[in-house]
C-alpha cells in the first residue's frame, strides 16, 4: 500500500479526498473542486515554511573617553523622576517632559557614549512658529487652548534612538484573488479565483530607528520620522551645549521587538509589490529571517513642549531637523456638536434641492 | 366586414333612437356631418338624465373645438376580433368627423370584455398622442372601474377639452407631460439621512485633524535602495467560485413619443389606444 496522502483544503481548511466522479479533488466540507497539481503545489509551500529567524549584534554605542563627560551634568525632575543630561551652562531649569522644576544632581557618569548624533536644525523661533501652524486651521480646537499655551516653554531635546542595520531572507505566501463579472440575459455572475503566490528573495535595511527612552513615548517619537541619516555626525559632547540630552533608559536588546515588527511588516510589503496583476493581495504567512543585523547609538534632535489643559496633558514634538511637528490636540465636543448638526442641515438641505432638481428634470 | 359594419350601424341607430327621444337639439353646423348623436350608450350605462348631460356636453365642446369628441358604450365587440376595430369602425360608419379631414376622435367602453379604446381621426391623430392617450384612460380608469360611467365621461370631456387645447397650442401632450406624482416622502427622510451622513463624516474629519500621532506601520523609510532581490516566484491557481445573481427586469420604455396610426377597415387612418379597466 501506497502511503495515504492527505491535502488540506486551502478554502476551508478541511481534510481533502479524490472524488472519482468528476476526476478530481473535493473538499466535502466547502464542496471546492481542486486540480491535483494546484494542491500539490499548495502543500509543497505549506511544507517549506520556515519560522521567523531574528538575531542581531546589539554592541552599540562605545565607552566614553576620559575626561569626555567632565562639561556633562546629569540633572533631575523633582517631580517625574526624569534624568536628562545637558553641559554646566544648560539655562534651562524645567523638565522637559514635565515641566517641573530640575536640579543638577551631579556630574554625569555611566550610560554609553552614542555612535552619532543628528545636530539641531531648526531653531527655537521655527519651533514656535511649527506650533502655531499646527494649531492654526483646526476648527474642532478649544480657542482657549491656543491661548493658553506656555509656548515659550518649547525645549530643544537630544532624544536617544537605535538604529538597527540588517539584511533580511524573506520566504512569503501571499493570497491573491482575482475577479472576473460577466452577465448574460437573466444573471450577472462573478468569478473569484484564487491563488497562491510565493515570493522569496533578500532586502536590506538601514537604520531604522527605535526610541530608546521610556520618558519619550514611542508612537510620538514615531510620528516624527524620518529623520534624514545623511546629516548626522560622529558624536561629540560640543553639541549638547544649549540643548538637553535624555539617557537611554531601553537597552537596544529591548527595542529590537519594534525594529523587527517593522522590518518584517516592510519586507512584507515589499515582496507584496511583486505580486502583480491581481485584484486583492494579502499575506497569508511569512517568515523573514535577519543576519548581519547590528546596531548603533545615536541622538536625535526633537523640539517638545508639554500643556496641560483641563487636568490632561499634551504633549508636542517637532523634528528637530525637518520641522515635522506632531502632537494630538483636545476636542472641543460642544463645537463639534454644532459643526455636526450645522453640517448635517446644510447637507441635507443640498440633499434635498439636488433631489428636486432631479425630480424636475424627471431623473428620478 | 359589410355585414359586421351594417350591424354597428344598426347598434348605433338604435342608440341614436333611444337619445334622440329624449335629445330635441339637432346640430346642422358647418363642417360636421352628424347624423348620430356624439353619445352612443348601446350598453345602456347611463340614466337618460346623464345621457342628456353628457350628449350636451360633447355637443358643445365639439363645436367649440371644432372637433368631433364621442362616446359609444357596446356590451361587447359582436364579432370584432379587436376594440380597436371596433371603434375605428364604429367612427367611420357614424360619419364622425370635423371638415374633410374627419378631425375627432371617440371613446368606446366594451362591457364584457372590461376594455376601453379610443380611436383618433385627423387632427385628432396629432392632438391625441399614445401617451395622451393612456393619459386620459388614466384619469377615466379610477370612475371606470367603480362603475361610476358618469362621472368618468365627464372627466373625459374635461381632459379632451384640455388635450385639444394643448395641442391648439403648438404642443400636443406627450410623453413626459403626464403630471407628476409628488415626489415620495421618503425623499425628505433620505436627504435627512445623507445630510447626518456626510455632517458626520466631514466632522470626523476635522477630528482626526486633531490627532497626528500614530505609530509607523512598517519601515518603509529604511529599506536600503536597491537591496530588494527577488530570488523565488510561483503563482499557483488554486480554486475559483462563481457567484450568479438575478438581474433585475426592467420593462422597456416606448419609442419616443408621438401618435402611432393604423388603417380602419375602410380604409381611413386612425390613430388610437386602450386599456383594460
Amino acid at each position: 500500500m501506497g502511503n495515504v496522502q492527505e491535502y488540506k483544503c486551502p478554502c476551508c481548511g478541511g481534510a481533502i479526498h479524490f472524488d472519482s466522479a468528476i476526476q478530481k479533488m473535493k473538499c466535502p466540507f466547502c464542496d471546492t473542486e481542486f486540480e491535483m497539481e494546484a494542491l500539490q503545489g499548495y502543500d509543497e509551500a505549506l511544507n517549506q515554511e520556515q519560522s521567523d529567524e531574528m538575531v542581531w549584534d546589539t554592541s552599540a554605542g562605545s565607552e566614553w573617553g576620559e575626561g569626555e563627560t567632565n562639561g556633562l551634568r546629569t540633572y533631575q525632575c523633582q517631580s517625574c523622576g526624569g534624568e536628562i543630561v545637558g553641559d554646566e551652562s544648560m539655562a534651562a531649569s524645567a523638565c522637559p517632559y514635565c515641566g517641573n522644576p530640575i536640579v543638577v544632581t551631579g556630574q554625569f557618569s555611566g550610560a554609553l557614549k552614542p555612535d552619532f548624533v543628528i545636530p539641531f536644525k531648526l531653531d527655537k523661533k521655527a519651533a514656535k512658529a511649527g506650533l502655531m501652524h499646527h494649531l492654526s486651521g483646526k476648527r474642532l480646537l478649544p480657542k482657549v487652548f491656543k491661548d493658553q499655551n506656555h509656548i515659550d516653554e518649547i525645549k530643544g531635546v537630544y532624544v536617544p534612538f537605535w538604529l538597527f542595520d540588517t539584511e533580511a531572507d524573506a520566504d512569503i505566501r501571499y493570497r491573491a484573488t482575482k475577479v472576473r463579472t460577466w452577465s448574460d440575459k437573466n444573471y450577472n455572475y462573478t468569478e473569484t479565483s484564487y491563488f497562491m503566490a510565493g515570493r522569496s528573495g533578500s532586502i536590506g535595511f538601514t537604520r531604522v530607528p527605535v526610541d530608546g527612552s521610556t520618558k519619550m513615548e514611542d508612537d510620538l517619537m514615531e510620528s516624527i520620522e524620518p529623520f534624514d541619516f545623511k546629516e548626522a555626525v560622529p558624536f561629540q559632547t560640543a553639541y549638547l551645549a544649549g540643548y538637553m540630552a535624555d539617557k537611554y533608559d531601553v537597552s537596544a536588546e529591548e527595542s529590537i521587538a519594534r525594529a523587527n515588527e517593522r522590518v518584517k511588516r516592510s519586507t512584507e510589503d515589499n515582496f507584496k509589490s511583486t505580486v502583480t496583476g491581481y485584484t486583492s493581495v494579502t499575506t497569508e504567512q511569512s517568515s523573514v529571517r535577519l543576519h548581519d543585523g547590528s546596531a548603533k547609538y545615536a541622538l536625535y534632535p526633537v523640539w517638545i513642549l508639554n500643556t496641560t489643559w483641563n487636568g490632561k496633558q499634551y504633549r508636542f514634538a517637532m523634528n528637530g531637523q525637518n520641522g515635522k511637528f506632531v502632537g494630538d490636540l483636545p476636542l472641543d465636543k460642544k463645537a463639534a456638536q454644532t459643526w455636526t448638526i450645522g453640517l448635517s442641515a446644510v447637507f441635507a438641505a443640498a440633499a434635498y434641492g439636488v433631489s428636486w432638481l432631479l425630480w424636475l428634470a424627471r431623473i428620478i | 366586414m359589410k355585414r359586421t359594419g351594417s350591424k354597428l350601424i344598426g347598434m348605433a341607430a338604435a342608440g341614436l333612437l333611444a337619445v334622440s327621444a329624449f335629445s330635441t337639439v339637432v346640430y346642422a353646423a358647418e363642417g360636421f356631418s352628424s347624423e348620430y348623436e356624439r353619445f352612443l350608450d348601446t350598453a345602456y350605462l347611463l340614466s337618460d338624465a346623464e345621457q342628456d348631460e353628457i350628449t350636451e356636453l360633447l355637443d358643445e365642446l365639439s363645436e367649440r373645438q371644432k372637433m368631433d369628441v364621442t362616446i359609444a358604450t357596446v356590451n361587447n365587440l359582436d364579432g370584432y376580433s379587436s376594440i380597436e376595430a371596433c371603434a375605428d369602425d364604429l367612427y367611420d360608419y357614424c360619419n364622425f368627423g370635423y371638415g374633410p379631414d374627419r378631425d375627432g376622435l371617440m371613446f368606446v367602453i366594451s362591457m364584457e370584455e372590461r376594455e376601453w379604446h379610443i380611436s383618433t381621426c385627423g387632427y385628432g391623430i396629432t392632438a391625441f398622442t399614445d401617451a395622451g392617450i393612456q393619459y386620459v384612460g388614466g384619469q377615466m380608469l379610477d370612475s371606470l372601474a367603480d362603475g361610476d360611467y358618469a362621472q368618468a365621461f365627464r372627466t373625459y370631456a374635461a381632459c379632451c377639452d384640455d388635450l385639444i387645447d394643448q395641442a391648439r397650442a403648438g404642443h400636443p401632450f406627450d410623453e413626459g407631460d403626464a403630471p407628476r406624482k409628488a415626489m415620495s416622502p421618503m425623499v425628505p427622510l433620505i436627504c435627512i439621512v445623507i445630510g447626518v451622513v456626510l455632517g458626520v463624516a466631514v466632522v470626523q474629519g476635522m477630528k482626526a485633524q486633531l490627532k497626528s500621532v500614530r505609530k509607523e506601520r512598517a519601515a518603509a523609510n529604511y529599506v536600503r535602495p536597491g537591496s530588494m532581490n527577488l530570488t523565488g516566484k510561483q503563482d499557483l491557481f488554486l480554486y475559483s467560485h462563481v457567484d450568479r445573481v438575478k438581474k433585475e427586469t426592467k420593462s422597456s420604455s416606448g419609442g419616443g413619443g408621438g401618435s402611432s396610426t393604423h388603417t380602419s377597415s375602410s380604409g381611413t387612418k386612425h390613430g388610437g389606444g386602450g386599456g383594460k379597466f
